[in-house]
């Protein structure tokens, strides 16, 4: 559904000129565009920039060449000329923000659909894509806060239910998850509702109640995005990371800027020493979510294991500065310290483990005086 | 396709003969690798008790422990089995009894266990470490417990007497696994008592699920640490605690496993603790009672994420022959086992991906472990004994059993691999293991397995393995250094290949093993020469030729083979 959501804006971005003697050049790109022959459609293209570098049209159509062919990063930088020479411009900028995000650049995608938005409250297509973007940061309650008050305009959009469903059941808020459930249900069966239900159970624990919903939303449609991620997150925390690398690999096939699919794949194969298989993956998963501490983390061991000490050193150190209670990167920081022979500092993450773990059993005990998960 | 049928004499004679009908003519059939002695065979008809309550207290879980040992100095191997016995959460309603099995010679064994004042258990026992203390040539056992641990010294008459008030060891709290060794190279064996958890009935916790009213055995997690206890045999009969104010009693732990053992070559034997739910600790011995924890250091305290897991049996061994002690350590399902391969600079990898372990193990939960070439083809192998400690897991988890399967991984030169699968119908069966000894209880140069099972009969478990291949089986006797020659190391060459092994002690988990080494041969029928070089003080290295073959030795420091 996500994907049909965004489909529809590679449609119908070339303009026609005026015919021109002038413009012959141009207008001849254009037919090539339209006739599908992107690469001459480029040529012809480039070639009247070459004479007229700032022109709206040229650029933009350019720039939607580029990016049919998936070409982004030109794409993007054709957008950006676009836009100076017609900074108002909704099209583009939905165009370049639509780039942005096929190329799994989510923050610059954000940035040029949130204002987007705020100059054109009411464009469904920049609100949707916007909350798709924050659903692949995990900022589901930014999507809250931009959906929620849009209920009345998107009753009956299948998408909208989807995306609030989901930010609302990720955000813990499952009471007001499932209306959003309830209402795609009403339609009929469907992936979306047991991915959302799955969900659910997965959010309070029930990972093998998690794990039934998410292989019948799997078996109703393999092509909605992320229902193989989710699928694999609990096959792993039901056990089977077999079963789990698998799903990962599929939606990967599908939706390559998965986050979970590549941060989780790749852990799974830094696990197996499979480790140049895993930077990538783990690199790319980064890209997706800068700012997430378990990319972050992952990438920063994968480095250690690698033997790029200095770089992971320097990831870590950046992690454990931002997250100070984060165990795990205590210890793989003192481990690379220790590699490069600076005990003092090894030591001195050592003292931190010793503390944050001995808080940790303290909150752990005082919180099982009532009850405890089992092993 | 058409199915074909058996006429009815066909039939009849496959129904009389059995599988035996299918086997090629003229081929026998190998027994299986590791074969089960039933009860009615061995005489073995001791059952641990796990005291198992609706309360769930996590002691109940946590044994039993066993030891391969030779009490009465016959040659044969005996076996002694730890039970739980009377503590603050648990009085049973007859007095439960340790056993003691003395060999037979010819196959079975008799629980002697009363006669020698061995049997009464007097706190909620858990595992045995077996080491001649004293020098005198009799085994003394040391049975650690929830509550007091006993000290009992070998009369040599076959009789024990309880000296653990005398000795200076009637500690309480929660004491698991132990292991003799001699950390100051004096010729005395010490002790390292593994401590596990700060838990009495007065301070228990509620584990379990409130909606359903059920308890389950909690996390170690939600109880606090404790420090291992280090302790100097003072050569009288006494010993002293020497920890405090190092980095032994620093090192809060929860610690289930341990294995003396040289990581680094240095003479001065150090130690490897596995903990649960805390960092695992690697001790290494400075010499002076100086000693340094390296775990993180040395990358076996945690796992490659970062995550304390939960260690319980452990092992060392050169199981790639290069010269350096590896490392194993067990923990629980999801969380994979470890094999440290020593990189010779105090710094270890895990290997276990690379021989399959981790693969194998990550359902699993293990605790009984031990590396040894169990078909004497000069190879370390490696055996483990698996079940999950939480009976009602299968409630929870569609994956995880309570009982667990045996698995035995043979090195096949460069690599592990899991045989399990070919190993024998005792591979197939799930057992609640959990202490795991080692010993050659019919000292036919095979070594074989015996497994504490919690609540249930123990496990014995014969080696028809390597038939075809020759040994050698070493009695050493230290005179100058610990008369165990715990820390000796013996050198050989076969075929002009030259192999070493390092006399570790303990490993595997609440248990003590057969203290003589086998040498095998594989098909070689020849040992070129043999080397021992005896631990501290001692600085002897003895050198021998044309010793015999498949056969016990016994060879005395300095003076050779004594018979």
């Amino acid at each position: 559904m996500r994907l049909r959501v965004l489909a529809v804006w590679l449609g119908g971005v070339c303009v026609l000129a005026q015919p021109d003697s002038v413009e012959a050049t141009l207008k001849r790109a254009i037919e090539l565009h339209q006739a599908g022959r992107l690469q001459d459609a480029i040529a012809g293209y480039e070639q009247y920039l070459s004479q007229r570098p700032s022109h709206f049209l040229a650029l933009s159509n350019l720039g939607a060449a580029l990016a049919s062919l998936g070409r982004y990063e030109e794409a993007i930088r054709r957008y950006r000329e676009a836009l100076a020479a017609a900074p108002g411009h909704a099209g583009v900028r939905l165009n370049l923000a639509l780039a942005y995000y096929k190329s799994a650049q989510f923050e610059p995608a954000v940035s040029e659909l949130e204002s987007l938005v705020a100059a054109r409250a009411g464009d469904s297509r920049a609100v949707l894509l916007l909350a798709d973007c924050y659903l692949r940061q995990g900022e589901y309650r930014k999507i809250i806060e931009l959906l929620a008050p849009r209920e009345a305009d998107f009753s009956q959009d299948r998408a909208f239910a989807y995306l609030l469903g989901m930010a609302y059941v990720l955000d813990r808020r499952t009471e007001l998850g499932q209306r959003f459930i309830e209402r795609i249900l009403g339609q009929r069966p469907s992936a979306e509702a047991e991915l959302l239900l799955g969900s659910i159970l997965r959010m309070g624990g029930d990972h093998p109640g998690a794990r039934k919903h998410f292989a019948r939303a799997v078996e109703l449609n393999p092509a909605l995005p992320s229902v193989h991620a989710f699928y694999g997150l609990a096959l792993l925390e039901t056990g089977d990371p077999e079963g789990a690398a698998r799903q990962f690999r599929r939606e990967l096939e599908k939706n390559p800027h998965d986050f979970d699919s590549n941060l989780n794949l790749g852990a799974l194969l830094r696990q197996e020493r499979k480790l140049e298989e895993a930077r990538p993956l783990l690199e790319h998963a980064l890209r997706v979510r800068p700012k997430s501490p378990a990319a972050r983390y992952q990438l920063a061991a994968l480095y250690a294991d690698l033997g790029r000490l200095d770089e992971a050193r320097g990831m870590l150190e950046a992690l454990v500065a931002d997250v100070p209670s984060f165990v795990e990167a205590h210890v793989t920081l003192a481990r690379v310290y220790y590699r490069l022979k600076r005990k003092a500092d090894g030591d001195r993450q050592q003292a931190i483990v010793r503390k944050l773990t001995a808080q940790k059993e303290g909150d752990t005990t005082e919180a099982n005086r009532s009850e405890a998960p089992p092993r | 396709m058409r199915v074909p049928t058996l006429s009815r004499r066909a039939a009849l004679r496959l129904m009389v003969l059995g599988a035996s009908a299918l086997v090629p003519r003229g081929r026998a059939v190998d027994p299986p690798l590791f074969e089960e002695v039933p009860p009615s065979a061995s005489g073995i008809r001791w059952v641990h008790e796990n005291a198992m309550s609706e309360e769930r207290y996590l002691p109940e879980t946590l044994g039993p422990g066993c030891a391969f040992l030779d009490f009465d100095n016959d040659g044969w191997m005996d076996i002694f089995f730890v039970n739980s016995g009377p503590c603050d959460f648990y009085q049973p309603k007859t007095p439960l009894k340790n056993a003691l099995y003395r060999n037979n010679r010819d196959g079975t064994f008799t629980d002697v266990a009363d006669q020698a004042g061995v049997a009464r258990t007097t706190a909620f026992g858990m595992g045995v470490a077996v080491g001649d203390y004293d020098n005198d040539g009799y085994p003394d056992l040391f049975v650690t417990a929830y509550g007091r641990p006993t000290l009992y010294h070998n009369n040599g008459d076959g009789t024990f007497t309880d000296v653990t008030e005398k000795a200076g060891l009637a500690i309480g709290g929660w004491t698991t696994s132990a292991v003799w060794f001699d950390y100051d190279n004096d010729g005395l064996l010490d002790l390292f008592v593994c401590s596990f958890v700060e838990f009495s009935l007065k301070n228990n916790v509620f584990c379990g699920d409130n909606r359903l009213g059920r308890k389950y055995y909690c996390i170690p997690r939600v109880f606090k640490p404790t420090p291992s206890l280090l302790f100097h045999n003072n050569g009288d009969g006494t010993f002293t605690e020497v920890s405090r104010g190092t980095d032994v009693a620093r090192a809060l732990g929860k610690a289930l496993g341990v294995v003396a053992t040289d990581i680094n070559n240095d003479g001065w034997m150090d130690l490897f603790v596995a903990n649960d739910t805390v960092q695992n600790f690697l001790f290494v011995n400075r010499g002076q009672n100086r000693w340094e924890e390296l775990g993180l250091a040395a990358e076996v305290a945690f796992s490659a994420n970062g995550q304390a897991r939960s260690g319980m049996g452990v092992d060392a061994a050169d199981f790639d022959n290069d010269g350096w002690q590896d490392l194993f350590v067990a923990n629980v399902d999801q969380e994979m086992f470890s094999l440290y391969r020593n990189n010779g600079d105090e710094t270890f990898r895990d290997d276990a991906h690379v021989h399959g372990i981790a693969q194998a193990t990550r359902l699993l939960s293990g605790w009984g472990l031990k590396f040894f070439d169990f078909d004497n083809d000069g190879l370390i192998d490696l055996f483990l004994a698996n079940g999950h400690p939480d009976d009602m897991i299968e409630m929870y988890s569609t994956q995880v059993k309570y009982k667990e399967p045996l698995l035995l991984f043979r090195h096949e030169g460069e690599r592990l691999r899991n045989i399990s699968h070919q190993a024998g119908p005792v591979f197939e069966k799930m057992f609640p293991a959990r202490g795991l000894a080692i010993g050659d209880y019919n000292n036919d140069g095979r070594i074989d397995v015996v497994v504490g099972n919690n609540g249930m009969a123990p496990l014995l478990l014969k080696n028809n393995a390597g038939r075809q291949n020759h040994w050698l089986g070493l009695r050493l006797q230290g005179t100058t250094c610990n008369r165990d020659a715990v820390g000796a190391r013996i050198t050989w060459s076969v075929g002009g290949v030259k192999r070493s092994r390092l006399k570790n002690n303990g490993g595997s988990y609440l248990s003590s093993h057969d203290p003589r080494e086998v040498i095998g041969l594989g098909r070689a029928t020849k040992l070129d020469w043999l080397e021992i070089r005896w631990p501290l003080p001692s600085r002897r290295v003895d050198r021998f030729t044309d010793l015999p073959l498949d056969r016990y030795v016994t060879i005395v420091e300095g003076k050779g083979i004594a018979s």
